[in-house]
This record gives C-alpha cells, sequence and structure tokens, in this order.
C-alpha cells in the first residue's frame, strides 16, 4: 500500500499545488484492508477509455463483499472526484467466494481483489498534462465482527499522444483480472420454483460430468434462493441442473432470475473457473407446453414438407399410384395399407429418434442424420435408391414388380409391403431436410427424452399424413384411372432418384475419399447388374435360372462388401461441421502441419472439443479476437484447428506428443525450432505475446 | 451500488402480503402467521417476558448488538430512539433484542445493558437476552438491526431492515424511508403493510 502510493507522490509534488497534497491516505495501523487506486496504462490518450482498479488487500480471515453481499454486509463504493469531461463506469465485478459466517452465507472476496472500472477521458486532453483521478472508497469489511473502512485514494496519470504503455506494475494484473470477469453466458437458461427449491436449468449440451468439479449460482438479488443453502448439481447430456433452496421474497421467483453461474472446469493444468452472467427465464409448465406445441407443429409441417423432397417424393408417388390404380379396391383394404405404411414411418422415426437420444445420452456429440455421418450406411442407402430408380425406370420389377404392387393390394405381404415402404421412406427422408424441420428438430434435442421423441413421431406423421389420407379417403377417389400417363409419370420420377443417389455418392467422396468413391461406383455398376439379370432372366427355367439366381446374389453381395473399403473418416469432424458450429482456423492433419513446418511457416495448432467449456471460451473470447487474428495474419501464423469432440487417433497422439490425454492444447510451432505451449487459460496478451516474439 | 439496493427493495416494495416459505438454513418467521412465541430474560430483571403476554399491543422487535456499525448508524444519529419514542408513546411495546452468544461482540450483562439504554437515551420497553439464539433463529434474524412488527393478534406484519438505505453512514439516515414506521402506521390505521419484507442489513448475529 505504502510502497504504492509513494509511487505517485513524485508526480503528486511535482505538479500539486497545495490542493493536490492534502488527501494523501492516512494508513491506519489497525485498517484491515489496504486500499490504493491502480491502472492498467501508465499513460492516458485523450478520449481512449482505459482501466483503473481498486486494489484491495484484505486482511487474512476477514472479507469485503461482492455486488451481491448476501445474507449480510455492504459492497465497496466509489464515489468519484474526477476532472472535467471524464466518466467513470460502474465496477465491473469480479468473481466472488462463498463465505460462509455462521448460519449466514456471504458473497465477497479475501486476501485480495481488484475491482475494476472503466474510465472515459475526454477527447480534448493536451498530450504533456497530468492528470489526476480521485475518488472516496468505503467498504465494510468483516471476519465475525464488522468494519466500516474508508479512504480518499488517488491515482495522476499522464496524457500521451501515441498508444498509451501498459502500467509495469499493474498492467498484467488488471489485464488478467479483466480477462477472469464474468462473461455473458452462451447457454440459454431456465429454472423452475417449487415451494422448497428452486432448480436452475443451463442448457450447455455435452458436457462431461467427470470435468466439472463444482458449480455455484451468485444471485444478483436478494430475495429468490437461500443465500446460505446447498447447491445440488447434475450434469446431463443436456446440460446442467442447480437445485438451490428458495428464498424468503415468494414474488422473487415470478421474474427472470440473475446471477452468475461459476464453472469449475477439471484441467490437465489444474481447475479452471469461469464465470458466466445468466439470466434465467422462470419455465412454469404453462410457459413450457405453447413451446412443445409449437415444435410438434413445426415437425408436422416439416414433415409434410418432407414429401415433396426428391428424396421421398418418387416414392410416395409410386405408393399412391398404386393405391389409384385399385381405387375401386375395398374402403377397409385400402385403410390397411395406409395405417401400415404410416405404422412403418412412425417405427422407423422412432428408431433413428431414439438411437439418437441414446446416443447423445451416452455422450456422443451427434445431431440429427448422424447415420449419414457412416460412409458404409450411405452406401447402402445410395444402393438402395439406385435400384429403386432402376425399378421404375422399368430396368427391373422388384418382388411383384413396383407396378404391380397394386396387384397385390388385397394380399398380407402387400400390406407388410407398405409397412416396409413406409420404414424405407422415413431412412431415405433422413438426408433431406425440410422447412421448418430444423426448428424443430433443434428444439427437440435439448428437451428431456418423451418430449424430443413426441417431436421426432410429429415429424413422421406428417411424412406419412398425405399417403394416409389418400388410404382413409372415403369412397371412390376422384381421379382418372391409371394409364400410359401415370407410366410415363412413373419412368419421370426415376430422376429424382438418380439425382440423390449422385448426392449421396458426392457426400461419400468427402467422407471415404477416392477409393471409397470407387468402390461405391463399382457397386453401384453390380446393382445394375443384378438388377438387368434378375429382370432377363425371370422366365427363363433350370440351370440358366439357377446360374442368373447365383450372379445376382453374388453382384449384390460383392457391391455391400465392397461398402467397406470406405475408410470411414473420424465421426468428429464431420460432425463438428454438420452441427453449424463455427471452428475457428483450418482444420488439423499431421501431414498439414508437417508441410507448413517444411515450408518454414509458423503455426498455431487449437485442441479444442465441443464438449470443452474452457476451449469454447477461449476460442470465442480470444482466438477470434480481432486483435489476436491480426496478430497472426501480421505475423503469418496459420491456424490449424484440432477437433477432438469424438475419437481421433491423430490427434490423440498428437496430444500424446505433448504428454496431453486432455483439452485444451494450444501449441504455437516458430518457423524453425521446438513449439512453445501456451497456458489453458488463454489471454490475448498471452496470445500476442508468444505471436510477436516469433 | 446503493441505486442497485434501492431497486432491489423498491421492487420488494410492492409484495403483496403473502405467505412465504420458511427458510432452509435460518428457520425465519412468516409474514401474515402468528409470530414465533419467546420468553426471554430482561435486563430490568423480574419475570421474564413472553410475546403472548403482550396480546392486544402492537409490538416491534428489534435485533441489536451495540458495537455493530450498523446499529450505531442508528443510534449515534438518534435515528433508532426517536422511533423507540414515538411507537412506545403511541403504546407500541418496544423488545430489543441481544442473540449475541456468550464472549461474542455485542453481548452485555444487564447492568451493562441498562447502562447502554441510559446513556444512549435509548427508549425500549425491555431489553431482552436470547443468549442461545433460540429466538432469534426462530424469527431468522440474521443480521443487527433487523427489525420486526407483531399486530394486536400476534401476526407478523412486518420482517426486515429498518430502511432502505443499507449502508452504515450516518449521512443516509436523512432522506430514508423508514418501513418500520411505516409498517407501524399501516397496522394502526388497520391497513395492509405496503412492503411486508425486505432485505435486512447490517452485521451478522453472533449466534452461539
Amino acid at each position: 500500500m505504502l510502497a504504492g502510493m509513494l509511487r505517485w507522490l513524485p508526480a503528486v509534488v511535482l505538479f500539486s499545488c497545495a490542493s493536490f497534497a492534502a488527501p494523501m491516505p492516512a494508513v491506519a495501523e489497525d485498517r484491515k484492508v489496504a486500499t490504493q487506486l491502480v491502472a492498467e496504462v501508465a499513460a492516458i490518450r485523450p478520449g481512449e477509455p482505459f482501466w483503473v482498479a481498486l486494489h484491495q488487500r484484505i486482511t487474512p480471515g476477514w472479507h469485503t463483499y461482492w455486488r451481491n453481499a448476501g445474507d449480510s454486509g455492504e459492497p465497496a463504493t466509489l464515489a468519484w472526484r474526477l476532472p472535467n469531461g471524464f466518466t467513470a463506469d460502474e465496477i465491473a465485478w469480479p468473481v466472488p467466494e462463498r463465505v460462509p459466517v455462521g448460519p449466514a452465507m456471504s458473497f465477497g472476496f479475501t486476501n485480495e481483489v481488484l475491482l475494476p472500472v472503466r474510465i472515459t477521458p475526454p477527447a480534448d486532453l493536451r498530450p504533456g498534462d497530468r492528470v489526476v483521478l480521485r475518488a472516496d472508497a468505503s467498504w465494510l469489511v468483516c471476519a465475525d465482527i464488522c468494519i466500516p473502512e474508508e479512504a480518499p485514494v488517488l491515482l495522476t496519470l499522464p496524457v500521451v499522444a501515441g498508444a498509451p504503455p501498459a502500467d509495469a506494475r499493474w498492467g498484467p494484473a488488471l489485464a488478467a483480472a479483466r480477462a477472469a470477469l464474468p462473461r455473458t453466458s452462451p447457454w440459454p437458461a431456465s429454472f423452475a420454483a417449487s415451494a422448497e427449491t428452486v432448480t436452475l436449468t443451463v442448457a450447455a449440451p455435452g458436457l462431461r460430468a467427470e470435468r466439472i468439479a463444482a458449480v455455484e449460482f451468485f444471485p444478483y438479488a436478494w430475495g429468490p434462493i437461500a443465500h446460505a443453502g446447498a447447491q445440488t448439481l447434475a450434469v446431463s447430456a443436456t446440460g446442467l441442473e442447480l437445485r438451490m433452496p428458495r428464498g424468503p421474497l415468494p414474488e422473487a421467483v415470478t421474474r427472470p432470475i440473475e446471477g452468475l453461474l461459476v464453472v469449475s472446469e477439471r484441467l490437465d493444468s489444474g481447475v479452471a473457473r469461469q464465470a458466466f452472467e445468466v439470466r434465467a427465464e422462470p419455465a412454469r409448465a404453462a410457459a413450457l407446453w405453447p413451446a412443445v406445441a409449437g415444435a410438434l407443429g413445426l415437425a408436422l409441417l416439416g414433415g409434410l414438407l418432407l414429401n415433396l423432397m426428391p428424396c421421398v417424393l418418387p416414392l410416395l408417388s409410386v405408393k399412391a399410384l398404386a393405391l389409384l390404380a385399385h381405387a375401386d379396391a375395398s374402403a377397409s383394404t385400402r385403410r390397411h395399407h395406409g395405417l401400415a405404411y404410416t405404422a412403418g414411418v412412425l417405427l422407423a422415426f422412432g428408431a433413428v429418434g431414439g438411437a439418437l437420444l441414446a446416443l447423445r445420452a451416452g455422450g456422443e456429440q451427434i445431431g440429427w442424420g448422424f447415420h449419414l455421418q457412416s460412409p458404409v450406411f450411405v452406401a447402402l442407402l445410395a444402393y438402395v435408391l439406385f435400384a429403386m430408380a432402376l425399378a421404375l425406370s422399368g430396368v427391373v420389377m422388384i418382388g411383384a414388380g413396383l407396378s404391380a404392387v397394386g396387384s397385390g393390394l388385397a394380399a398380407r405381404s402387400g400390406v407388410r409391403g407398405s409397412f416396409f415402404a413406409g420404414g424405407l421412406a422415413a431412412v431415405v427422408a433422413t438426408p433431406c431436410t425440410a422447412p421448418f424441420m430444423a426448428t424443430a428438430l433443434g428444439y427437440a434435442i435439448t428437451q428431456p427424452p418423451l418430449v424430443a421423441l413426441a417431436v421426432f413421431e410429429a415429424l413422421g406423421l406428417g411424412l406419412a399424413l398425405p399417403y394416409l389420407l389418400l388410404a382413409l379417403a372415403p369412397g371412390r377417389l376422384p381421379v382418372p384411372r391409371p394409364g400410359r400417363w401415370s407410366q410415363r409419370l412413373e419412368q419421370a420420377l426415376a430422376f429424382p432418384l438418380y439425382g440423390t443417389v449422385a448426392w449421396l455418392v458426392w457426400v461419400l467422396s468427402q467422407q471415404a475419399g477416392p477409393v471409397g468413391l470407387g468402390a461405391c461406383l463399382a457397386g453401384l455398376v453390380l446393382i445394375a447388374l443384378a438388377a438387368w439379370l434378375h429382370e432377363a432372366t425371370r422366365a427363363a427355367r433350370g440351370a440358366w435360372r439357377l446360374t442368373a439366381r447365383v450372379v445376382t446374389a453374388a453382384s449384390v453381395i460383392v457391391a455391400v462388401g465392397l461398402t467397406q473399403l470406405a475408410p470411414g473418416v473420424p465421426a468428429g469432424r464431420a460432425d463438428g461441421r454438420a452441427a453449424g458450429k463455427e471452428v475457428a482456423g483450418e482444420r488439423y492433419s499431421a501431414t498439414r502441419l508437417a508441410e507448413l513446418r517444411a515450408a518454414g511457416t509458423p503455426v498455431f495448432v487449437n485442441v479444442t472439443a465441443a464438449w470443452c467449456i474452457t476451449c469454447l471460451v477461449n476460442e470465442r473470447v480470444v482466438l477470434r479476437a480481432p486483435a489476436v487474428t491480426e496478430g497472426f495474419a501480421r505475423r503469418g501464423v496459420v491456424h490449424l484447428t484440432a477437433d477432438w469432440t469424438n475419437r481421433d487417433p491423430e490427434i490423440t497422439r498428437m496430444l500424446g506428443s505433448f504428454e496431453r490425454n486432455g483439452v485444451p492444447l494450444y501449441v504455437l510451432y516458430p518457423r524453425s525450432g521446438a513449439p512453445t505451449l501456451l497456458p489453458q487459460i488463454l489471454t490475448e496478451r498471452a496470445v500476442l505475446d508468444v505471436v510477436d516474439r516469433l | 451500488m446503493i441505486h442497485r439496493r434501492d431497486l432491489l427493495i423498491g421492487a420488494a416494495a410492492f409484495a403483496g402480503a403473502s405467505v412465504i416459505r420458511p427458510r432452509q438454513v435460518v428457520a425465519a418467521a412468516t409474514v401474515g402467521q402468528p409470530a414465533p412465541a419467546f420468553s426471554l430474560v430482561s435486563s430490568g430483571g423480574g419475570p421474564a417476558v413472553s410475546l403472548a403476554d403482550q396480546r392486544g399491543k402492537l409490538v416491534v422487535l428489534e435485533w441489536t448488538n451495540h458495537d455493530c456499525p450498523y446499529v450505531r448508524k442508528h443510534y449515534e444519529t438518534q435515528n433508532m430512539q426517536r422511533l423507540q419514542k414515538d411507537a412506545t408513546g403511541r403504546g407500541v411495546v418496544w423488545l430489543t433484542v441481544i442473540s449475541s452468544a456468550p464472549g461474542t461482540q455485542g453481548h452485555v450483562s444487564a447492568a451493562q445493558a441498562n447502562e447502554l439504554t441510559k446513556s444512549r437515551g435509548a427508549a425500549p420497553t425491555a431489553v431482552l437476552f436470547d443468549p442461545t439464539g433460540v429466538a432469534g433463529k426462530a424469527y431468522g434474524a440474521t443480521v443487527t438491526p433487523h427489525m420486526y412488527v407483531v399486530n394486536k393478534d400476534g401476526v407478523l406484519m412486518y420482517a426486515g431492515a429498518i430502511d432502505d438505505r443499507p449502508t452504515s453512514r450516518r449521512s443516509d439516515v436523512d432522506g430514508a424511508q423508514n418501513y418500520v414506521r411505516a409498517a407501524l402506521d399501516a397496522v394502526a390505521a388497520g391497513q395492509p403493510v405496503k412492503t411486508p419484507l425486505t432485505r435486512a442489513y447490517g452485521c451478522t448475529i453472533k449466534y452461539a
């Protein structure tokens, strides 16, 4: 304290008249808190805001208070006496601790704290002048007893024209304190109040329970939550829930609850404590149901529109035509087909949705259409759609023949056919996304499993609805009897399917590279061969027929076997993009890193994962900050991002080479020589310091 | 900061006299419900003073600790004494309660308590000792001064701070809105208390 004040003494003496000399704070011997005003900068630039802080060194065993002091106490105040044209913001409160005092709970600070304040100077300052900032600081300091203390504080800073230099003593500490200030929560939050508890729900999907060391909530206001109560944490795949005893003010739970969510995450280097500013809306049943109903409505609409998508339309049209062909079939027969088709769709959607939820609950970071991340599945789907397209083109009659499906309408096998057609429609629909679907599905995966499944099934019902309505229509269907026109229509409908096959093959080429692509194309040729053989030898007898059947079966088996040649890409990579997550920088691979290093290019490698909060915060706050991206550009640094969201042996090896088995990991490779490891909690300054040393 | 607190308490001022839940940690008395019974020794000697004996009269309970800066704020400005005299002058029973455990700040003997009353010019009906903290915890008293108003039927009508300036600055007494005075006026006039529950401010009570 004294030393800090002495630093300013010469300035004060030099530039002050009597008016400056008076308020040098006399430090009483029995003070529990030593206070001084410090600045991040060593000088002021006219018009450019800068940060100062009230530094408190607190006697061990004593504490001062946060903005919500808890059950007792009072936060520090600063009454500024600034020169003309200067403005001071409110204190930017740092993250508090829970300080139990008997049966009560205080929220505050122990040992040492910096209370940052942003000051904006006027633009018309004259470089070369000196400016004195003064304030009357007052605060309460308590152990078991409380003492109000106060002190005038002051700080003298010169005015400069250029970029102000950092203060040598306090610059880094204040920059670090600002970097540790609470950030706006990236996750939506809500709360539910019961008679005894308030349960805060934060939709932070994909957290790993074993990495969360602790979560605390500090409300901004007295009333909604009993400050002293134990807070019970539950982490699930959809986020975290914090159950707290309810506070004394009944109406406090009818309004949003605001406060800090403080998450302590286990990292390799220790525990990182980060605070997020949360505004939780009351989630009463009444507020929840409209959201569910809205999502169900959107899903139904999305399902209806799916019928018009190129993957589904041909299939549906064929089914509809078959139904029309036998418009005079009995109403009950048509009803059976309609219901069987619907059941097939719903079951398939239930299976896909259920698998999705189960895998997510198991910690997998996957989204809708996750099965398309498997190249094997994509290849098989391409085969099925190709075979259907060939059938529509008239190359082959599958089973009784698609056009002849109608003739089997009354048969049991016809009803079973409708059931499978429904399942097939659901499966081929999944690669297509209709309008409204994304919103409904995005909502679904953040909800409890039953609500999520209901949304999936609403989507299925929407898909099945047109055919179901057609099947249930009473009496004769008022349409022209199928004839030549319907044959031509069927043939034309093959082309959307060929288009879908082409798209799937393209997807596969991204996933599986040239080898997988070649295998799949060869498989498609074999499927065509099998189709032609099957059709050409339909009427054959004896050995010919047997040979044809064997070759057909062999072609299909080889085609299916070929899909195994597609070397799967790690799902996590495709996933990060599919989920629409912005990834800073270029994708990491050992080869790319080696290439860049061989070319003498400096490289920054960011090993991250979607489930790592620290990683996301670092990316959001530091790595995407303009100062950092500009710094990289200035020094020609290439930014590689290694996404470890899902297991990836290549990245695991990379981590292992730094004796790590966890993220985040930040490595800067200079043009030549040994790489530099950066801390797991990044600050702009830390990154720029290393980059500027290149 | 004061500004924010003012907003908070302002928000609380619109509270209806609805039922509040008991607190989990310090089981609090509930506004609108019968105030918890107690029977405590008085600094004046004589029989123990109980809440039940006060039926038919308005009662103010004031938790205190004479060394607490927040208590001193209100005594050194005569704010507390003025309120005590106004209230007792209208027939209100004013009970000052000390829940500081022996050996902690604020714990005093009967003689010291009487001396404090005299030297400060205070005017409570009685000063009561709660060294085990039983009464304080029953009311959910967390700080000094923590204030309560009980009506003639023994129902708790107000719980919380003395006023809307949660500081230890003496200069904040002038112009503050005194919640206890407002509650007494409303109850005496048979009207609902506009602000029945506020965040009490002060020093934590030094419970045993």
